[in-house]
């Protein structure tokens, strides 16, 4: 992470938008701040974005629509900060292919530790006991499946280009890290999340729910990353990483 | 004196120091707004600003604010005038008797 990540935030009520913007500028980051759907196409076609912080009620789209339609043009992290925030609610967000969710009202330094997390989580911060140098370069090869990580693109067999929210592209590298191993659910946590996430066992199930959906996988009889029941989840193929340094 | 005139001190993350007056100057605005809106029934506008109330005041540290704006949001659903005095008089005292302390 450095000290120019831009944050975009999205948000009807303006206090909001100055809340956030002087407390993220405050701890270095630079922040654009917009009321509506509009205006957050416009930044996006402007310039660079490294994170959304959404709002769901906005004047002119449904947040979570927009949610939808950002994550099949992009992999930009997305944090929905929404008053919304019945359990449905979240699960819909993150179904939505969000990155973390909120509930307002809400402290600012828990956005922030949110923010922070979810940077370094989808920037493929290296996992324990790998190389971390170096693995930034590789392009994994799976069950003719392929993860291009510099340009984080997973291509299926037919070619075709399937597009990652952040924490999905996080999930499928550490599955790829350690293929035909069990992993549970709290080592999922772990190595996606680290020990700042305040998240649960349920997100996970949703974000490997997710991820077989990217992979086409017929969710009642998943061949790639199959259940192990009251252990965790397996990456069942064989994994050739190519590239890299040494 | 009365319970209702003592002062509250409120203690608020100093890095807010700069957008916090002006957060409560709204909300003093919000009294003046608020009071005209019951006189004329307009409970969607009300239930807009308590929305926003609710979803702002914690996040400058004014976990009150959120609490009067969650309860004035429900009572503009509920086309309750009564409830929304309630609230709107609780924000006006709440404003009245806090003063803050930046740590």
């Amino acid at each position: 992470m450095t000290t120019t990540d831009h944050i975009l935030i999205v948000d009807d009520d303006p206090e909001i938008c100055t809340l956030v913007s002087r407390f993220f500028e405050k701890n270095g980051f630079r922040v654009s701040a917009v009321t509506d759907g509009k205006g957050l196409w416009a930044i996006l076609h402007q310039t660079t974005v490294d994170l959304i912080v959404l709002d769901l009620m906005l004047p002119d789209e449904d947040g979570l629509v927009l949610c939808r339609t950002l994550r099949a043009s992009s992999n930009v992290p997305v944090i929905i900060l929404s008053a919304r925030g019945e359990d449905v609610d979240r699960i819909i967000g993150l179904e939505m292919g969000a990155d973390d969710y909120l509930p307002k009202p809400f402290h600012p330094r828990e956005l922030l530790a949110r923010v922070r997390s979810v940077l370094r989580r989808t920037r493929g911060v290296p996992l324990p006991d790998k190389p971390g140098k170096g693995e930034e370069d590789v392009s994994y090869h799976f069950a003719g499946w392929v993860l291009d990580v510099p340009t984080r693109q997973l291509y299926s067999p037919q070619g075709e280009k399937i597009f990652l929210s952040g924490s999905e592209f996080a999930m499928l590298r550490i599955f790829l890290n350690f293929p035909n191993q069990v992993l549970s659910r709290e080592q999922l946590l772990d190595y996606s999340y680290g020990k700042e996430g305040e998240t649960y066992d349920r997100t996970i199930d949703m974000q490997v729910s997710r991820l077989r959906r990217r992979l086409k996988e017929d969710p009642k009889t998943p061949e790639l990353i199959k259940t192990v029941r009251s252990l965790g989840y397996v990456l069942s193929a064989r994994v050739e990483k190519n590239g890299g340094r040494a | 004196m009365t319970e209702d005139s003592e002062k509250m001190i409120v203690r608020i993350d100093c890095e807010l120091e700069e957008i916090v007056p002006a957060y409560l100057e709204n909300r003093r605005k919000d009294v003046v707004a608020l009071s005209e809106m019951l006189e004329e029934e307009a409970f969607d506008a009300m239930r807009v600003l308590g929305h926003r109330m609710k979803g702002s005041g914690s996040g400058y540290g004014l976990d009150a604010i959120s609490d009067i704006g969650n309860r004035l949001e429900q009572a503009a659903k509920d086309q309750s005038s009564a409830d929304a005095a309630v609230c709107v008089a609780a924000l006006d005292a709440y404003l009245g008797r806090i003063t803050i302390l930046y740590v």
